[in-house]
């Protein structure tokens, strides 16, 4: 009896021991537990502030992403929209100019470019192109140009060129030729009046 | 400004050599003067006058003179140097090597007309640079700052990230405590199309490219449009900073190229070659381009020029890394050795320096510790080189305590500073805080140039 009491005791010493130690070790798993947790939500937490983070950045990046592009597609359509009046504007002057009338004033331009374009091919001996409507008119201002300067040998050439107005001037030898026709002096001037005309455009105010 | 009388066409083409064009019975030309050339096909080329007297011009042809005969070729002489059209509609456009629209659109209202050589700044008018950009990149921001109206090249080599380091500068450059951003201009010089599409791209995503100008002479575009190709850049970036009042940031890549292109004209001209065959006034020729990045008195915006060099064989004595270091205001110098152990960006700080970085950094600016800081990184990077190279010798077990701390604090240095990602940002707070946890690594009586209360303040280590 007493051995099986002793036996018992034993037992229940083990037992109680086993026990302990099993509380002990469960209680530490417990809050090592907690512990991994309360790590692992501040790591979470982290991931998750950096995921949202990257996020946010990538959400503005692409915002402005787009709408950069948008502005920048918008504003190319303008450029777009505004040349092509740009150049309507420009193939109506030509066609008004090919047919307004020939009268004093265009006379007047004519004989100014007769002569400034001849001393820009440095020679005496020239040859002078223009379009068929303004044969007769050249002409007319080289044969008064060769009664003042006695030098000057210029002809008109027979065969005419596809201008508005204007001339074109040749060295005898072909050498060397000034294009002093009105399309290419608006070919010239023409940044200049594509400035103004696009400020007209938009509405705002033209420049001289 | 186009005039009306203007546009002598001559026929008498006496030679053609290389990328130049002799025409004979000259009568009225201009040095540097533009010429319009037309081919017997009807094709037209431009051109500018080099040389002139005797009745003959020397005209050097933009595009090339290949398919130009002597018979039926035109030159037109325009009155004019060449002029570049500017007005604000150009930010968001591209152009190429010589000007042109290149992007499908129409050519640009212009507001004005400039000489694509700049007029030359009134030394007196100079502001000298003080204000510090912010580059995102640690180890330009922290050891090699950039200042508003700086000129500092970046030293490269074939195959090395320079586009993608400019390209992240370009992206992210911005002025502490302002909300201004930088307008960028952008010269492809005789780069491959990837590296043009590349930034493009890059300029494009971050939102960027509404503030740009980009000018593309792709390396397959004739060489010597690459002469102007800087020229035209610039021209608009001076625009943008003194009429408009932007900051403007100009990337010029890759200068090589450029400088290759004036020793092909400078051969076609049977000129006395001066260093591997480049002209003698190649000096004088960098000198025009990069001196035309700065501040002036009275006007708010700058020009800031980062110019891309690759350094043929990765050799910095060579005359155009040469000649160009003795202009600029410093060098980043990429080195072959950190990009091969796959550090980005393989700046290696030791060669590199940025001179103006002591004018724009230090309490007022950036922070008071900066300056130090910066120094402090370069004395323990320096070290740590020496000690790298003592330990291939004698083994790590034969330095000392303090030495091993060195070569640890070496490796930091790489991974924990100068490496970043190409997106990634870092502000200037970040950047010198990573430099303290790399300092804080040494013990704190190896941190000499740094004064005792920026000590007490920032380092983190043991004594």
């Amino acid at each position: 009896m007493s051995s099986n009491s002793a036996l018992e005791r034993t037992i229940n010493k083990v037992l109680s021991q086993k026990e302990t130690e099993l509380v002990s070790q469960i209680d530490s798993a417990f809050q090592e537990s907690l512990k991994n947790l309360e790590s692992s939500r501040s790591r979470l937490e982290g991931e998750r502030t950096k995921i949202i983070e990257s996020a946010r950045k990538q959400a503005e990046n692409l915002k402005r992403q787009i709408v950069g592009s948008s502005r920048l597609a918008a504003r190319n359509k303008e450029l777009v929209t505004i040349e092509t009046d740009v150049n309507r504007a420009f193939e109506e002057a030509r066609e008004r100019l090919a047919n307004s009338g020939k009268d004093s004033s265009y006379q007047a331009l004519m004989s100014k470019i007769v002569e400034e374009s001849i001393p820009q091919v440095a020679s005496d001996e020239v040859v002078i192109e223009c379009n068929k409507n303004d044969a007769d008119l050249v002409k007319k201002i080289v044969a008064d140009l060769s009664k003042k300067n006695a030098r000057l040998r210029a002809s008109v050439s027979d065969r005419p060129i596809t201008a508005i107005g204007g001339i074109r001037v040749k060295s005898a030898d072909g050498t060397m030729s000034f294009d002093n026709t009105l399309d290419s002096r608006i070919e010239r001037l023409k940044p200049l009046i594509r400035k103004n005309i696009a400020r007209m455009l938009r509405g705002e105010e033209g420049e001289e | 400004m186009p005039e009306t009388t203007s546009g002598i066409e001559y026929t008498k083409v006496a030679e053609i050599k290389g990328p130049l064009m002799v025409i004979d019975g000259i009568t009225k030309a201009s040095f540097d003067e533009l010429v319009e050339i037309e081919t017997s096909e009807g094709e037209r080329r431009l051109g500018k006058v080099l040389e002139v007297g005797f009745g003959k011009a020397v005209v050097q042809v933009f595009e090339g003179t290949t398919g130009l005969t002597i018979t039926g070729t035109k030159a037109k002489f325009l009155g004019k140097t060449m002029e570049m059209p500017v007005s604000q509609e150009l930010l968001g456009r591209v152009f190429d090597g010589l000007g042109r629209p290149n992007d499908g659109l129409p050519d640009p209202i212009a507001d004005k007309f400039l000489d694509v050589n700049g007029e030359p700044m009134n030394p007196e008018r100079r502001e000298y640079p003080t204000s510090f950009i912010q580059t995102g990149v640690s180890v330009i921001d922290g050891m090699l700052t950039l200042v508003r109206g700086q000129k500092l090249p970046i030293f490269s080599g074939s195959g090395m990230p320079h586009n993608i380091l400019a390209a992240q500068i370009a992206r992210q450059a911005s002025v502490v405590g302002t909300k201004e951003d930088f307008a960028v201009v952008f010269a492809a010089i005789g780069v491959q199309y990837s590296e043009a599409q590349y930034f493009k791209r890059s300029l494009e995503e971050s939102g960027a490219l509404r503030r740009s100008v980009l000018f593309l002479n792709l390396a397959d575009d004739p060489a010597i449009e690459r002469i102007i190709t800087p020229r035209v850049a610039l021209t608009v970036a001076e625009y943008l900073a003194y009429d408009l009042g932007m900051h403007v940031l100009a990337i010029l890549t890759d200068m090589t190229n450029y400088a290759e292109a004036l020793r092909e004209i400078s051969a076609a001209r049977e000129e006395v070659p001066g260093r591997k065959g480049y002209p003698g006034y190649l000096y004088t020729d960098l000198a025009n381009n990069y001196e035309r990045a700065g501040r002036i008195k009275g006007k708010n915006g700058s020009v800031t020029q980062v110019p891309i060099l690759s350094m043929p064989a990765d050799d910095i004595t060579h005359p155009i890394p040469d000649l160009t270091g003795y202009i600029t205001e410093g060098q980043i110098v990429l080195g072959r050795d950190l990009f091969r152990k796959g550090v980005y960006p393989p700046v290696n700080v030791l060669m590199s320096l940025s001179r103006l970085m002591k004018d724009g950094v230090g309490e007022g600016k950036t922070r008071a510790d900066h300056a130090e800081v910066g120094n402090q990184m370069y004395d323990l990077y320096s070290r740590a080189q020496e000690v790298r190279a003592l330990a291939e010798i004698v083994g790590r077990a034969g330095l000392t305590g303090t030495d091993l701390k060195y070569l640890d604090a070496g490796d930091m240095f790489e991974n924990h500073f100068l490496k970043q990602a190409p997106d990634e940002n870092r502000n200037l707070e970040e950047t010198l805080s990573r430099a303290w946890e790399v300092l804080s690594t040494l013990p704190e009586g190896e941190l000499t140039k740094i004064k005792e209360k920026h000590i007490k303040a920032y380092y983190k280590g043991s004594k």
